[in-house]
Order: C-alpha cells, then structure tokens, then sequence
C-alpha cells in the first residue's frame, strides 16, 4: 500500500466532491454479473524487506554466469559491459518517462534516439535507422515484411538453415498468415552454397535473409548471396552481430537493403533472453516502409537545432491498418544503453573487443580440437563461435557433466538440426581468459569428468 | 546555470584518437587476423563512431537526461499510458545477479529460481484476467495483440473455418487495426454511439460468419466500462467468432471484474502500464497474452510448466503458432510485474484499481466545470475531456493547452486520442499521485483555459526550446548526423 496517497480524510473530501457515497459507487456502472464475487485467489502482499528475501532466495537458486564460466552464445552474449551503461541509463529521467510525444520536455530521450540512430549507421554502414524494434527475431521479420511491400512480391522468402533457428520460426509464425512461402535453403557445410542459393530464388521471391557471421559463427558469401538476390528483383537483408563490425565489412558495404541485429551485445545483460534490443537500418529508399519510431531533427520556432519524432505518417497511431507496422512501444532505454556502450568503446574499443573475440575462439577452437574426441564441425572461417563435433556423440551428456563442474560448454544444436545431435556450438567473448578457455578444454576432452 | 555543452551531440565532441582503453591485453597467443579470416571479409577500418572520452560520455548524457520529463520528476498523467510510480525495489530485484547473468540457453536444472518466478507469474495474470493458459513471450502490447489474432487463424483454421475479418471500434487504439493487418486479417471498423460505447447496431449489421475476432478495450478509450459487453461477446460467440480484449486499460478493474469473466477469448496485459515496469522513453514493454483453455494449445513457445517441484520449459506443442519472439520475452519487465505483484496481493491491487478510479473521478469532477468531458459524470480510471468549446470560443486548441501544461511543470494528457472525441485531453491520473497534486494540476488547467490566446499559441514559454517545426522534419527528414 505504500505507493498510495489518499488518507481517510482525503477519501471523504474526495468523495463528496464526486457526489457519491462510497467507492463502490464508483463502479456501479459494471453489471454485478460481470463483477468478481470473490477475492483473487493469490498470495497475500509481501513487504519490501519479505520480497527482498524472497527474490535474493529465488535468484541464487539459479546458477549463472558470474558463479559460472559461460561459453553459450547463439545470439545471447557474455560480453563486458562497462559501469558507465548501468549508472548512466538507470537515471531516473531516462527510465521512467515515456515515448517522447511531447519534444519540448523530451529532448535527451529524442537527442539520445537521434545519436543511436547515427551510430547505428555508422556500425553498419547504412543510411537510416530506426530508434530500434523488439530483438533481433523481430527485426528479422518486420525486414522481410518491409521486403514484401517495397518489392510488391509476396511469393517466397529464401532464408538458409544457417540463419538463427528461432528467427526462422518467427518468420514461419508471420508468413504463414500471409500466404508466403519460407524456403529454407540447407547448409551442410556451415555456410550456403550460393548456386543451391541461386536454384531456389525466382521472380516471386521477396528477399533473400543472411546471416553473417552465421549462427554457427561461420562467414557468409554475402556478397555473392546479394547478387543473386538483386539479379533476380528481389532485397538482401543481412543479420549481422554488432560486435563483429569492429572487424568485419559493414552490411551496407556488402551489399544489403536491409541490415539487421540483435543488440543485446551492446551494453545489454542477457538476463534470460530480454529485454533485448531489435536493430534495423536500411537504404534510403526505404525510409517511408521503415516500422518504428524514428527521430528527426528540425529546428524550434526561434531557430535552434531540436529533435521530434518524425515520420509519422508511417505509424499505427496515424495509419491504423496502412501502417508499415503495429509497433508502438519500443527498446527506447535498451537503444540508450547501446548508444553509452558504443560511445564508451569508440571505434579502437570496438575493434579491440572483436579482435579479443577472434583471438580467443580461435584459441578454443584449437585447444578443444587437440582432443582425439573433437573435430571442428565446418571449415568455413569463423568469428566469435564456432561448432564443435563430438565423435563419440555425447554431447548431452557431456554438458551436463561439464555444467556440474561449473563450465557452461555450449549449446546443443541437435535441438533445431536433428542431423547435428552430436554437435554442439561454443561462443567465446573478450571476457573468457585463457586458463577459463584451458579450463574449458579440459573438462571437454575428460569427458566432462574433472576441471 | 544549464551546461552548455549539453545540447551539442556527441559526434560533435569526437576528437581523433581521443578515447578509453577497455579490455586487457590479450592473453591468448595472437595470431595474424588476415590469416584468421579472409583478407576480402576485412573492414579496411573500424566504423566511425564517436572518440569521446569517458568523463565525455557521463557528462554529455547525464545532462541529456535531465532535459527529460519524467515520473521520478513529474507528474505525468498521459492518458492510456499509466504512468504510475516505478517502485525502486522492483529495479534492485530484478536486477540480482542470479537473474542478470542468465544465458537463455542454460539448462533447465540451473534455472529452477527463475521458472519459479514466471510460473506464478503466468498463474497469477490468469487468475487476476479469468484466463487460465497464458504466454510471457510477446514484447509488448501491441506485440501481444498480433499474437493473440495468430492465435485466432490458427485456431480458425484448424476448424476449416474461412474467417477474414476483424472488427474493432473507432475509439481502439492504432495497434488494433494495424495488428489485424499483418495478422492477415480484413479490419472493419465499428461505429462508436455518441454516449461513446460500441453501436450494436452497428456491430450486428458487420457481424457475419466471416469475423474472426471482435478485438474490444474495456474499460474503453474514453474510460468507460461498456455495460453491453456480456451481450456483445454473446452475440459473437452465436456467430462463432472471439473475443479480444485489448488490456490497456487493466488498472481500472484488477480484483474488480475480470475479462474471462464478461465475456473475452482472449486478452494482452501491459506490465509496463498496469504493473508499474517504468516506460524507459519508450520500452522496453511486454505483453503478456492469456486465453481460455481450449486455446491455450495454441500459445507460443515456451510456456514454463510445474512438474511436481521442478519446472520446465515446454518446447513447441503441435498446435503452437511457432515463435513471435527471439529467446522467452522480455524477462526482466516480468520480474518487475511479479515483485509489483507480490508487493500488492489481492487486497492491495483490488486498492490500486479503486484508488485509479476514485482519483479519476475526483479529477474529473474538477475539470468539468471549466473543460466539458462530452461522455458524462463518471468514468473509470481516466477521462477524456474536449476543448472543442473552448476552440471555437477561443482558438485555443487541445495542444496549446498541452503545451502551456508544460510551462507549469506538469507532463500533458495525451491529446487528440481516442479520435471519435474532438480535440480529446485524456486524462489518466493513476493511483500513486496525491489529491494535493490533482488539484494544483486542475488548478492550472483552469487557470490556463482564462489565459490569452496568443500566448496558448506560443507556448511552451519556459522550456528548454519552444514547438518544434514537425512539418520541416517531415519534409526533409535528417535522421543521422553526418560530418560535413
């Protein structure tokens, strides 16, 4: 009861003021057989000292990766985030105000959208972006529906089995509602072969969605990829991993429409898998089909350079049904964090991280495979993950084992790719040194048995 | 006294070279990345963002963030929002280690804590919406509408029904609409009676049998609980179509009256509304989705389940739409609606929702008198008033008064929304404010419906810079900073 105000005296003041006798009078205008006749039946109210115990209780029956060495990936990370990103985004007037309708009391919050939206192209090498979507998963499919629209083709979408398997399931959930096709391109070696590509892309399809680096962490041939895609009328999205621009060609430099990403890397814990952070640019063309807030600037009526939500026109609260999309609440603090996170690390920052990525996967990779027992699954290159083959296909049962000796090895692929039970993937970030990877190489080659 | 500097972006503080050392040195043997990757995958340099030092960064966005009105510094009765206080406690909490650092694909033994708290999470939001089968997976509100109308084909379509439309009042929120569009729906609005309650006539001459969903807010947009709603959901169950209740407005009937019960299929919450998880400028959000029993083999996956004492993690049913989201949700906006939860139990949310509405009430017999609220005397746990008498008279428009609102230091109501109301100021004053504060708040607003019209026009006067030119912004959108 400690967020109320009103006091005995209050009440009354209040009621009679209204004109009625009772609260209850207030909800006279709900039917009594539409009313609850009983109490909920849940727990009664905890204060805050019995909540406090009651969550630090529930918290520390989990085991996660700060009483961990966490080696799990496949689009959530365990990258460092710098003190700055919490003491900056937990003020107050940053987390509790809303989405900025009224700009001339909501400056920071459209500046800070403003400067993400430029530093998210910078990353990417796009012209615009939006001031962010839900995760990556959703970024994925309001690019293809943006696909859909812009190419006026709603046949088929191209996607390879080694875009993220849960995207591919989003998009399933989607197209299906409206009558298009997902094609599903295989990837037995890690990467798809752009003339299997080539085969199934035709003038009904959308787009081509890649991902580079790929789920498995393997390098794609976007370029390549994008020809095709072009060469048949239809867009190329890429999902990239922020982390990997500090090395890696930028989407736009590759080729593509429409870039894409989960931003949970940029500052973000991975708190069980949200609140994450949905990244999407695109070429200027595509602005007015872009779903989302975005922030524009303009100037005030004495003339100073200010910030406003623009482009409206796009968006449900206008468009209703003709809306690009039906987004209305946002990651708006999540792209915040991105944009402190990005500010802080600056490009040498950047490069440093992913480089510190390559070095150290590259490492694990080598020092896992000096085991008799464990062979890199591709060949194809790769950035901060990779697969791993178990030879004795053990693999649920050796991360079982390895987690009881503190190491969360990696994740199973056999869950999405029923031929691949005998493959799991390992994600190492700048944060793992080398005795957590040396570690990690020897509870696997022990079969999980000892550290 | 303000920082000067604090309006410059930070690309304008950028200076080459300048910048933070992060991360150790490397400790693993180095080896040569264009023997690692090849040389053609390589950025020739990184990308070029801000070189900004850290003292820079603290600087440049504390100072942003003190331009910003918000709940921690105002009073914020932005109507449909319910921008109700933030707890602190629920920030800490959510923020424990054991939580902070949980990958999304640990292994179920190392999760039992968390499942637990989304369990009783997911029992709790059927209980408190007479729903029982419930999803934590959509990310937000509108996310959670899209889902549920998934939901809805899917379910048609396993009965072989051919059900193209969805139907939703002229008061809904855009979400509706728009949501029904890309859930491949056909949208047909339905008149609203000028009481502001849905035109049964109306709805009964578009109902046939190929609408899918009736998607209804109740209480409404305008604030007010639609008495026709167990008649309505009758009606179209008769023509076997679902009803989906848009969850916006929850804050008025917790412990009070519950979806399931008057009639609703199927229902999104708002934590971030409802359960006090604060707006963070925009999101994050989530929308949690609760549905009747037989539609629950329909729900996204994961839904966590109790196995004894163990709970897991159910992977797709064969009925499941799929996913519509990335990993489980937006976890740490539900950690945050179970400590508001746990905080209030029934008696205590039973009082949020009385003491919404009772500080709605008193709000709104105060403005009345000066600010004609066209649908009535009462009203739930917001109001919309109408400055449409006050324009004609005046010329001042539902924005001016907004923007002067500003100048007293208070958030403006949301305005020109629900659109079936003329120059609409809707007023949500939520529970955690003081009578104190509504009446210093309904104190202005008289005091500026008698203030000229020329200075309404140009207001705000006080704030750091007066309306911007939104039709500029439109026209030639900039919408990154480039070096000239």
């Amino acid at each position: 009861m400690s967020y109320l105000f009103n006091t005995p005296e209050d009440l009354q003041q209040m009621l009679e003021a209204i004109g009625v006798g009772s609260i209850d009078d207030l909800f006279a205008c709900i039917p009594p057989s539409l009313r609850l006749d009983r109490p909920l039946q849940l727990p009664p109210a905890m204060g805050e000292l019995e909540l406090s115990r009651h969550m630090s209780a529930l918290a520390a029956s989990n085991r996660c990766a700060e009483d961990t060495i966490c080696f799990l990936g496949g689009g959530s990370y365990d990258h460092f985030i710098p003190a700055v990103v919490d003491a900056l985004a937990s003020r107050g007037e940053f987390y509790t105000s809303y989405t900025p309708y009224q700009p001339e009391v909501s400056q920071g919050n459209l500046q800070a959208m403003f400067e993400y939206q430029t530093m998210v192209c910078q990353l990417t090498g796009m012209d615009v972006s939006n001031a962010s979507l839900y995760d990556g998963g959703s970024a994925a499919v309001e690019a293809v529906l943006m696909c859909l629209s812009a190419t006026r083709r709603d046949g088929n979408v191209v996607v390879p089995a080694s875009v993220h398997p849960e995207y591919r399931q989003i998009l399933e959930t989607y197209l299906i509602n409206l009558g298009t096709q997902l094609v599903t391109v295989p990837t037995d070696d890690g990467v798809v072969d752009p003339d299997a590509l080539a085969a199934v892309v035709n003038d009904r399809t959308a787009c081509v969605l890649i991902q580079h680096p790929n789920f498995f962490g393997c390098l794609e041939q976007v370029e390549a990829v994008g020809r095709i895609a072009h060469d048949a009328g239809a867009l190329l999205v890429q999902a990239f991993d922020p982390i990997s621009l500090g090395l890696l060609k930028r989407p736009g430099d590759l080729g593509a429409d429409i870039a894409i990403a989960e931003g949970q890397s940029l500052g973000n814990p991975m708190i069980f898998g949200g609140p994450y952070l949905g990244i999407m640019a695109c070429r200027d063309q595509f602005v007015r089909r872009l779903p989302g807030r975005i922030a524009g600037q303009t100037t005030d009526r004495r003339g100073r350079r200010c910030w406003v939500l623009t482009l409206q026109t796009r968006e449900q609260h206008i468009r209703r049904d003709k809306a690009t999309s039906n987004i209305c609440t946002n990651q708006g603090l999540i792209a915040v964090r991105a944009a402190i996170y990005l500010s802080v690390l600056g490009p040498q920052g950047l490069r440093q991280t992913a480089e510190q990525c390559l070095q150290k996967a590259r490492y694990a990779m080598q020092q896992i495979a000096a085991s008799q027992r464990f062979e890199a699954a591709f060949a194809a290159p790769t950035f901060k993950e990779f697969v791993v083959r178990d030879t004795e296909d053990r693999v649920t049962q050796l991360l079982r084992d390895s987690c009881q000796h503190g190491i969360l090895a990696g994740v199973p692929l056999g869950r999405w790719y029923p031929q691949w039970q005998d493959a799991f993937l390992v994600t190492v970030t700048e944060k793992r040194t080398r005795s957590e990877i040396d570690a990690l190489a020897k509870v696997l080659a022990d079969g999980g048995r000892a550290v | 006294m303000r920082n000067q500097t604090s309006m410059r972006l930070i690309f304008e503080l950028s200076r080459s070279g300048r910048g933070s050392t992060v991360l150790p040195p490397l400790d693993v043997p180095e080896q040569h990345v264009q023997d690692l990757l090849p040389p053609d995958s390589l950025a020739d340099a990184p990308p070029p963002l801000p070189e900004v030092a850290e003292p820079d960064v603290v600087r440049h966005f504390t100072n942003l963030s003190t331009l910003n009105m918000a709940v921690d510094t105002h009073y914020y009765p932005l109507g449909s929002c319910t921008m109700k206080y933030n707890p602190k406690r629920n920030e800490r909490l959510s923020s424990l280690p054991g939580f902070l650092h949980l990958h999304p694909y640990q292994d179920e033994e190392t999760l039992q804590g968390l499942l637990q708290v989304l369990f009783e999470l997911q029992q709790t939001l059927g209980e408190i919406a007479g729903l029982p089968a419930v999803t934590l997976q959509p990310a937000a509100g509108a996310h959670g509408e899209l889902t549920a109308l998934m939901i809805a084909a899917a379910y048609f379509r396993d009965l072989g029904q051919q059900r193209t439309k969805v139907l939703a009042p002229d008061s809904a929120h855009g979400t509706n609409p728009a949501s029904a569009r890309m859930a491949g729906f056909q949208t047909v609005t339905v008149k609203s009676t000028r009481a502001g309650f849905v035109d049964v006539d109306d709805l009964r001459a578009k109902l046939d049998d190929s609408v899918a969903v009736f998607m209804i807010t109740n209480p409404n947009t305008l604030g007010l609980f639609d008495q026709q709603m167990s008649q309505i959901a009758d009606w179209v169950h008769e023509r076997g179509g679902l009803i989906y209740l848009d969850g916006a407005n929850m804050n008025a009937i917790l412990g009070i009256a519950r979806p399931g019960d008057f009639g609703a299929d199927m229902m999104h919450y708002n934590p971030h509304k409802t359960f006090s998880g604060p707006h963070g400028g925009g999101g994050p959000g989530a929308g949690p989705v609760c549905v009747r029993r037989h539609l629950g083999d329909y729900l996204p996956a994961p839904v966590v389940s109790r196995h004894g004492d163990r709970f897991t993690l159910e992977k797709l049913p064969p009925k499941s739409i799929g996913r519509v989201r990335s990993f489980f949700g937006n976890v740490g906006v539900l950690l945050r609606a179970y400590c508001y939860l746990c905080t209030h139990g029934p008696d205590g949310l039973r009082r949020v929702s009385e003491n919404a509405v009772l500080n709605a009430n008193y709000l709104l017999s105060r403005v009345k008198h000066f600010l004609p609220v066209p649908q009535g005397d009462r009203c739930m746990h917001e109001f919309v008033a109408s400055a449409s008498k006050l324009k004609k008279e005046t010329g001042v428009t539902a924005m001016d008064l907004a923007k002067r609102l500003l100048d007293y230091g208070f958030h403006a109501p949301t305005v020109y929304f629900p659109l079936t109301v003329p120059e609409a100021v809707m007023v949500e004053p939520t529970e955690t404010e003081s009578k104190e504060t509504l009446d210093a708040f309904a104190e202005t607003l008289f005091r500026i419906t008698g203030e000229t019209a020329e200075l309404l026009h140009e207001a705000p006067h006080s704030t750091l810079i007066s309306r911007p030119d939104e039709v500029q912004a439109a026209r030639k959108p900039v919408m990154r900073w480039t070096s000239e």
